[in-house]
């Protein structure tokens, strides 16, 4: 128990930060509405009006330039903005080719600007259309180049639309990026806020489960039956008198404290703060009073650890690590009573 | 009880609370530590699988080229090219139907059988086990393809991490693969977002309460910390009452 308590309070001392931001990072996660981190919440309903290819005279896919041709994965013959158009993929992106002529299709700024507005419906206006060359961090699951639509709306809503395929490649909003800050927290990718496989997460997440491992045992040692006094019938009490001594302080003290309980807390609860710095926790050693050698119990391991042999033998145990158990006398130490200020 | 001390006040806290989420931290940091142990490229079977990326051989002109499917097939929204095991296709959709389309000899029989399917998994797999089973699934998906579009045959291999492949019986691709290690990491997402149902809603109640709790956990920890580590200091030279 002793060592499992060193373990646990060790390992929280290096990664309890860490586990702190673990659980807040996941709270706010989950606080935001993925509808609104997604951007859907502002997005137009899709028509879903089919759009049938017609028998308009189209090039075959054989006569369109061979350079888009050459390494071709997948060719998608659709409509689309009115004109039929041959999607082509490649393993480093796609084009659009015009199924009546051969000529590539791409979007300029005046296009991109009139998508996403036809796909925003939330509460604001385009302010400013930028280029994109390469994918930022806001655009990371993509490659090749896209515009980005600013929106004046209260979320600051960019739409990213491809320059090749004229495609909504992502909404993304304050909410996304509230999201993705502590997304970045939570997986402890700093650079790239993607991979959750990363060395140093995977290094602590190997410690960490110590400290969960540690404090589920520790959890199982530190509650007794009579924690749970409360589930018992009302009205069935169970009580011990102690009777507190103090130097200088005239006459003996006595408090009713409820068989089974945690002598510390106990006498905490009763008004009597003994001296202490963990709080209970078998630490700090300073909680000791003296006991009646008619009473005196045995020493436990703890007791062995934090109070000298000779005040032992003098009858001082620590009182956080004793259980109420019959009427006894006990002496503290001066100015727990009354506390001097 | 207005009167109880700061570490006496964060240590009741943190044992209560730990009885309260101490088994879901716990839970937390378990299926957190397997999902960053295991590779993701991995659960989501990159390694099992090849000929997935193989360049088209475009068909020239011919009695079945676009121009006469679009004849065929005047409803048509979509005419793709894509390859199956090595060798194009076409494949047509309409409003309500798909096509599969040898440029050679025209129309394919659809659904593909059991055989094809099997044979196209083969194709696609990047083991040496064999296939112990396919099923075509046209209702009821388990759980790991309920987001896909059905039917689907399932073909399942004999290898040690229960790969199965999900081959689209109208296009005649790989739809998607699983293994045992994919569904390990559902399952635990499923622990970790608290969503025993769908287990993709990480916006929702229980989760939050969870955290909520979680949260005041840790802080009282923190806090407990600060008393241990600072009594520490202070305990030599303070023996004699
Ligand atoms: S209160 Fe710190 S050891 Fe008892």
């Amino acid at each position: 128990m002793l060592l499992l308590k060193k373990l646990h309070k060790w390992v929280g001392l290096f990664i309890g930060i860490q586990v702190l931001l673990w659980l807040l990072s996941g709270l706010v996660i989950s606080l935001l509405d993925p509808v609104k981190v997604n951007g859907r919440q502002w997005a137009s309903p899709v028509v879903t009006e089919p759009q049938y290819i017609g028998p308009t005279a189209l090039l075959e896919p054989a006569e369109l330039p061979t350079e888009y041709l050459k390494d071709a994965l997948s060719i998608d013959l659709t409509i689309q903005h009115g004109i039929p158009v041959y999607l082509i993929r490649h393993s480093d992106g796609e084009h659009l080719v015009s199924g009546i002529d051969g000529s590539l299709v791409t979007f300029e700024s005046f296009d991109a600007q009139k998508l996403a507005s036809q796909d925003f419906n939330g509460d604001g206006e385009v302010i400013s259309v930028e280029r994109g060359m390469a994918p930022d961090m806001e655009t990371r699951n993509h490659s090749g180049a896209y515009w980005r639509v600013n929106f004046s709306d209260k979320a600051n809503t960019a739409i990213y639309i491809s320059i090749s395929t004229g495609k909504i490649l992502e909404r993304r909003n304050s909410y996304w990026r509230v999201r993705d800050f502590f997304w970045m927290l939570h997986i402890m990718d700093y650079a790239g806020h993607k991979d959750f496989n990363n060395p140093l997460i995977i290094t602590v997440a190997l410690v960490a489960i110590w400290l969960g491992l540690s404090g589920f045992l520790l959890l199982f040692g530190s509650f007794n039956r009579h924690d749970f006094f409360f589930l018992r019938f009302p009205g069935k009490r169970d009580d011990v008198v102690i009777t507190l001594f103090e130097p200088g302080v005239t006459g003996p003290r006595k408090v009713v404290l409820r068989r089974g309980s945690n002598l510390f807390l106990s006498l905490a609860t009763h008004g009597v703060s003994l001296p202490s710095i963990c709080g209970g926790g078998g630490e700090c050693g300073k909680c000791r009073v003296r006991f009646e050698v008619t009473d005196l119990p045995d020493a436990s391991g703890i007791d062995l650890l934090l109070v000298p042999k000779r005040l032992r033998e003098k009858g001082y145990r620590l009182a956080c690590q004793q259980i109420v158990e019959n009427n006894m006398t006990l002496h503290l130490s001066e100015g727990t009573l009354t506390p001097p200020d | 009880m207005p009167f109880l001390k700061p570490p006496v006040v964060a240590r009741t806290l943190h044992k209560w609370l730990g009885l309260l989420v101490g088994l879901q931290v716990l839970i937390w940091l378990a299926t957190g530590l397997y999902m960053v142990v295991v590779d993701i490229d991995f659960i989501h079977g990159d390694t099992l699988v090849k000929n997935t990326q193989q360049p088209l051989l475009v068909p020239g002109k011919s009695a079945h080229d676009i121009a006469s499917l679009r004849a065929q097939y005047q409803d048509a929204t979509k005419i793709s090219l894509r390859p199956v095991m090595g060798k194009t296709f076409y494949t047509v959709t309409t409003v309500d139907h798909r096509y599969l389309v040898d440029p050679q000899t025209g129309a394919v029989k659809l659904p593909l059988d059991e055989n094809t399917a099997r044979e196209i998994a083969r194709y696609h797999y990047a083991g040496e086990a064999q296939i112990s089973n396919a099923t075509l699934i046209s209702s009821n998906p388990p759980m790991e393809i309920q987001t896909r579009r059905l039917p689907l045959w399932r073909v399942d291999f004999d290898d040690r991490f229960s790969t199965s492949f999900y081959i689209d019986p109208y296009n005649g691709s790989l739809a998607t693969r699983r293994h045992q290690y994919w569904r390990i990491f559902d399952f635990l997402w499923a622990l970790h977002i608290m969503d025993y149902e769908d287990r993709s809603d990480a916006h929702n109640r229980l989760l939050i309460f969870a955290q909520f709790t979680g949260l005041t956990f840790a802080v009282t920890g923190l806090w407990l910390l600060f008393y241990s580590f600072s009594g520490r200091r202070r305990k030599k030279g303070n023996v004699v009452i």
